[in-house]
């Protein structure tokens, strides 16, 4: 069986979260680009999950060859973090992320499947949680003519082609069964992804990612030109007024609360 | 190409309108009117019982249905074959659909059927001279950014139709003339098929009116019962960060967030949670938000209109015991 996880790299997110929070966030003279050197890259959280996710199924018992491809200038390191994981073979197609959306990136990773003879899953994160906009799965889905499953946090074989999905959905659970090919996108509560060794990321460090370029891949009609473009990225200022209640104990502080929520009628 | 700008719905919603209808189109009205577009909307399968007085309140000119019957329930190759018919006869400039669970799905693939653009999480909308510009939330909610359609005719926007208010315009109602709109879905073949249906019994976090949330900052799982306390004090419901669900204090279906629920009550407490944009997505639309923390630069102070600093396990059993009258 072959799978290929698609994996983004992007800022951590916790980091810009708390630069935010400090209202110290920069952004660059381009009026978009978050620019602060001190934020680290890594691998997409619910990528890091997909991976984790061919990992199970692999430990499971499925025979299956792992690919781990990457849309971006430089991400060798987390490429790498992606072998020591367990993943068989990693890409990067070279490619700033910056200067494409959603279908160009979509465009890219469906013309790396098809250069690879197709796939029998394709897993992604549900979402990148940089930009949140979470289309590339669906599209990979139409270009590369695959249903698409979301939001999973339980993927297994029934049977050498149907996978059976539990996907997080606002009623609960809902289970599903897809035939291969497909493409599934992995949720947050998916669980933990596995830390490999030590001995497994010194190994890793050796491995170079195949570097596949855009003039390498058959794009389709549109040639993957991106159909929307970024044009500003800001930090909207948040305009609270919190008025501190006190108290000379807890009581008396949560007294003046309930007293002051009665009074504007929000409680009873 | 259409000089128009669609609404999209196909869900029940509840009580008579789909979810998050009346919010697209008072974001789909203000942008027909500055941008001169026809607002039509487009109701596939069974129509709730007010989408007709809805649409003629919001100056809809076009409702469209598809009423096949294979519409019936939520299925999504059928709905993305018959919005992406919809979409090859009536060329709509921009399709509005509001950003549900299953619309996250919908919304990329139609727009990939239809040779479009496409644009999730979106707060604003306008057409600036020929410029479609949509502003939308990103990294969790921390930052806002501009989309522009540069490269194809039309887009497809998902609407976070959950943080907006409706907001019905005073006159400028029409009448608007229905169109049945005829598509043939006799060669689609659902290709995910359904073993176990999502079932959900009980009160829904995204109605209740009363929430009390809790985070990290309680400590550890049995604390949470203060929490849980205060909520049935307050007859409301309780709820949580997803760091707390995550460690299992709490059933998923009690996140708050960008990938939890998205909820709008009366009140919103917020315990021992910090204040990260991501939670915060998800009760910013509460009409009073109280904090309590032990950190006074706590983040969650900015968007509060009460706060105590302090620790939310002495603080919250005296609210409870204030509430009931103790």
């Amino acid at each position: 069986m072959k799978i290929v996880i698609c994996a983004k790299q992007v800022l951590d997110p916790d980091a810009v979260d708390n630069y935010v929070l400090v209202g110290k966030l920069e952004i660059g003279d381009d009026g978009k680009t978050l620019t602060q050197k001190s934020i680290p890259r890594l691998m997409n959280g619910y990528d890091e999950q997909a991976i984790e996710c061919a990992l199970r199924l692999r430990d499971g018992g499925v025979d299956c060859k792992i690919h781990v491809v990457s849309l971006a200038t430089d991400p060798t390191k987390m490429l790498q973090h992606a072998v020591a994981m367990g993943a068989d073979e990693v890409a990067t197609i070279p490619v700033d992320t910056g200067t494409v959306d959603g279908y160009a990136t979509a465009s890219l990773l469906a013309g790396f499947v098809k250069s690879l003879g197709g796939a029998d899953l394709v897993l992604c994160g549900r979402q990148a949680s940089d930009g949140d906009q979470a289309v590339v799965p669906a599209l990979l889905g139409e270009m590369l003519e695959m249903p698409v499953v979301t939001i999973a946090r339980a993927v297994e074989m029934v049977d050498g082609s149907t996978v059976r999905i539990t996907r997080v959905t606002p009623d609960g659970d809902e289970i599903v069964e897809v035939s291969c090919p497909a493409v599934i996108t992995i949720s947050n509560e998916f669980g933990a992804p596995r830390y490999p060794t030590g001995m497994r990321t010194m190994k890793a460090r050796k491995v170079k990612p195949q570097q596949v370029t855009p003039d390498s891949l058959s794009l389709g009609e549109g040639g993957g030109q991106p159909r929307v473009t970024m044009t500003r990225q800001f930090v909207e200022p948040i305009t609270g007024s919190c008025e501190f209640l006190q108290g000379d104990s807890p009581a008396a502080a949560a007294q003046n609360l309930v007293k002051r929520l009665r009074d504007e009628r929000v409680i009873e | 190409m259409s000089n128009s700008v669609v609404v999209c719905t196909w869900d029940q919603g509840r009580e008579g309108l789909p979810a998050g209808a009346e919010e697209t189109l008072t974001l789909a009205r203000n942008l027909a009117a500055s941008a001169g577009l026809e607002l039509n909307w487009l109701v596939a399968g069974p129509a709730p019982d007010r989408v007709p007085e809805i649409a003629g309140k919001y100056g809809v000119v076009h409702l469209d249905r598809i009423e096949d019957s294979k519409l019936a329930d939520f299925q999504p190759d059928v709905c993305v074959e018959a919005l992406a018919q919809y979409c090859e006869e009536h060329a709509p400039k921009l399709v509005l659909i509001p950003q549900t669970f299953d619309a996250r799905l919908v919304a990329p693939r139609l727009a990939a059927r239809a040779g479009a653009g496409v644009v999730m999480n979106a707060l604003e909308l306008a057409v600036e001279g020929r410029t479609v510009k949509v502003t939308a939330s990103a990294y969790g909610g921390d930052t806002r950014v501009v989309y522009e359609l540069t490269g194809a005719e039309s887009c497809v926007v998902g609407v976070l139709a959950d943080m907006l208010l409706a907001d019905a315009p005073q006159g400028g109602a029409s009448e608007p003339a229905v169109r049945q709109v005829s598509v043939d879905l006799g060669a689609v073949e659902e290709r995910v098929r359904v073993i176990q249906k999502a079932h959900f019994e009980g009160p829904r976090l995204e109605e209740a009116q009363v929430i009390v949330a809790g985070g990290m900052g309680l400590g550890e799982k049995k604390n949470f019962q203060l929490i849980e306390d205060l909520a049935q004090a307050l007859g409301g419901m309780a709820a949580a960060s997803r760091p707390v669900v995550e460690n299992g204090w709490i059933d998923s279906s009690r996140q708050v967030g960008l990938t939890g629920k998205i909820t709008r009550p009366v009140l919103y407490l917020g315990a021992g949670i910090a204040g990260a944009s991501q939670h915060m997505v998800g009760c910013t639309a509460a009409k009073t938000i109280v904090a309590i923390n032990k950190d006074p630069d706590a983040a969650i102070f900015k968007y509060a209109r009460y706060g105590i600093v302090g620790d939310a396990m002495e603080i919250l059993p005296e609210i409870t015991k204030a509430v009931k009258g103790a």
